[in-house]
């Protein structure tokens, strides 16, 4: 009886497994650290980088969730931040950041309009388009970076989009948690996310009821591409300062969270909230990491080894929550 | 009611209907027409043209000559939303259901019940688990599946199940079954069947589609076989036997190339 409601819970919410995670791993880093990573200023910094790193995997995740996939969240995470940098000093911070989101969305349109008007898998075009527009980044700033005056960065508007705190937490923390929220309303209590949901689980299907399968998609990389950027615009912000190599690597760790939140990378199942989580657990391994003196190459190699853990273990679980009733 | 059905124009009517894919002909000057109220058995071997007609009438394909009526009116455009408008809903074998989502969401998939918040549309989840959990009790699912389950965990039978009360649910006029029992156990092939009769009594068109004469036989009110792209048979249940018309199907318009075939070697 027990085994059985808890099959079903697992079953419902893939998140639970990277939430599990998360808890066992808050409790093993505050031991063993000797109280050099649960402190304040640590965690509000790993509630910064989760921030960032949450939005844009949650893009990622909706990308996948209509069963294709975006791998180039960073390099329009970077053009968000040198778009909403080279930017702000002229036109202000809001006319600034709704222009990154207009570039992000613009990237996206292109990604979403390419893969479902040519058939072109979504692996291989976005692929492209992450070299592409890393090549765009590094030429935008010819070697060298966008920065913001120090004098321009104590205006509320600025310090609103990641360059300032509230409630000791950076604003991007917020942000992600109001993204979340919008999204989670948008996923599971409209007609356009239950369609979205199954685009992924079986486009087939899914027009044979009449929904527009093309449209569904690059809606889905539309909101992909406005995320990223404005996950850009949050960390530019925070920075004050860009280059060409803004958001290098993020895509993975992007896509790496929303596998280990339990999304699934063939499409038809979305945790946002397990995204999220996935997203924290990533920064708090990171920031574990950098507070014990270890060298940040070894993030690299474990994040490759967390993800294909949380793979097989995702697998394991689903098909343990999925054997009969 | 012997008066209204003469007033009536068939609910369906097809017109030397011819069809080219390139160089192959796959149909040729069909004519038929169906009323509502009928099960009718189209018949035929894998290549006979049985999908193709259905297909045209569910506005996938265009036909090259040749008129299709819906209830007296001429079809001047052949696209699956109005198809769907008029009423046809087509039931397939493996097309339908979204496995990942909860029979609910599937149920109004395409078409669901909003309720708007500041303009916003959200759905109606109340309105959707009340008619899904309808159909679950109606249509004979197990007693402990309810509306929140995901179909991934419903059987063949049941998937089929969810399917056609979706398509009576919708007020349909015409429901068009693709091999409905394909990969389904006995009992659950019954179950169907019963459907399919239950949405006949109701006075819907059901078009039932199958290689199975002996299964359909013992169903339709009308049998209709096709060969080769073109109808071969057109009769009431009472006129012939299964077996008589296995025989039709057996022989009709293959007897020749049969021979050709066996001839030089």
């Amino acid at each position: 009886m027990m085994g059985l409601s808890i099959r079903q819970l697992v079953r419902q919410h893939s998140e639970i497994g990277i939430i599990l995670i998360a808890i066992l791993l808050v409790m093993f880093f505050s031991t063993t650290s000797f109280d050099r990573w649960a402190t304040a200023y640590n965690l509000a910094s790993i509630a910064q980088i989760t921030a960032t790193l949450g939005l844009l995997a949650l893009g990622a995740s909706l990308v996948m969730g209509t069963g294709e996939i975006d791998i180039s969240v960073g390099s329009t995470f970077g053009i968000g931040a040198l778009v909403y940098l080279g930017t702000v000093a002229t036109i202000g911070p809001l006319p600034a950041m709704l222009l990154a989101a207009a570039a992000g969305a613009a990237i996206g349109l292109f990604n979403g309009f390419i893969v479902t008007r040519f058939g072109v898998s979504s692996l291989l075009l976005t692929l492209s388009t992450l070299l592409v527009f890393r090549g765009v980044a590094v030429a935008l700033t010819d070697g060298f970076s966008f920065s913001v005056p120090y004098g321009e960065r104590s205006g509320f508007l600025y310090q609103l989009f990641g360059g300032g705190d509230f409630l000791g937490v950076n604003t991007g923390f917020w942000w992600l948690i109001l993204g979340l929220a919008v999204l989670m309303v948008f996923l599971y209590a409209t007609p356009g996310g239950s369609r979205l949901l199954a685009v992924g689980g079986s486009a087939e299907s899914a027009r044979s009821r009449g929904i527009r399968v093309t449209r569904v998609k690059v809606r889905a990389f539309i909101i992909c591409g406005v995320l990223a950027a404005l996950a850009g615009t949050l960390e530019g912000g925070k920075l004050g300062f860009a280059d060409g190599g803004m958001g290098r690597l993020m895509e993975l760790q992007a896509i790496a969270a929303c596998v280990l939140g339990g999304c699934a990378l063939l499409g038809g199942r979305v945790s946002l909230v397990g995204v999220v989580v996935g997203a924290f657990v990533l920064s708090a391994i990171q920031s574990y990491l950098v507070v014990n003196g270890v060298r940040p190459q070894w993030f690299m190699l474990l994040l490759g080894v967390i993800v294909v853990a949380a793979a097989i273990s995702d697998r394991h679980l689903r098909d343990w929550a999925l054997r009969s009733r | 009611m012997s008066v209204a059905a003469i007033k009536k124009s068939p609910l369906i009517e097809v017109r030397n209907l011819n069809l080219h894919f390139g160089a192959f002909h796959a149909l040729k000057n069909v004519s038929v027409s169906f009323e509502a109220g009928q099960l009718i058995g189209l018949v035929g071997d894998n290549g006979a043209g049985k999908t193709t007609l259905i297909k045209v009438l569910s506005g996938i394909h265009k036909p090259n000559s040749g008129e299709v009526y819906f209830d007296g009116e001429k079809v001047r455009e052949f696209h699956p939303k109005l198809a769907i408008k008029f009423g046809i809903e087509t039931l397939q074998q493996s097309v339908g259901l979204c496995d990942n989502l909860s029979i609910a969401r599937n149920f109004y998939l395409g078409r669901e019940p909003i309720k708007r918040w500041f303009g916003i549309p959200f759905l109606d989840f109340k309105k959707m688990r009340e008619a899904s959990t309808k159909v679950i009790r109606t249509f004979g699912l197990r007693d402990n599946v309810s509306a929140d389950d995901l179909v991934e965990m419903l059987s063949g039978g049941e998937r089929q199940s969810i399917k056609i009360g979706r398509a009576v649910e919708f007020k349909n006029r015409v429901v068009i079954m693709d091999e409905p029992t394909n990969h389904l156990s006995v009992r659950e092939r019954e179950h169907v069947n019963e459907l399919a009769q239950q949405m006949r009594d109701q006075g819907l068109l059901v078009i039932y589609i199958t290689h199975d004469i002996h299964q359909v036989h013992k169903l339709a009110d009308r049998i209709v076989i096709m060969e080769n792209g073109e109808k071969v048979t057109d009769v009431a249940k009472h006129e012939m036997t299964a077996d008589e018309l296995e025989e039709v199907i057996r022989c009709g318009g293959r007897v020749v190339e049969k021979a050709s075939e066996v001839a030089p070697s």
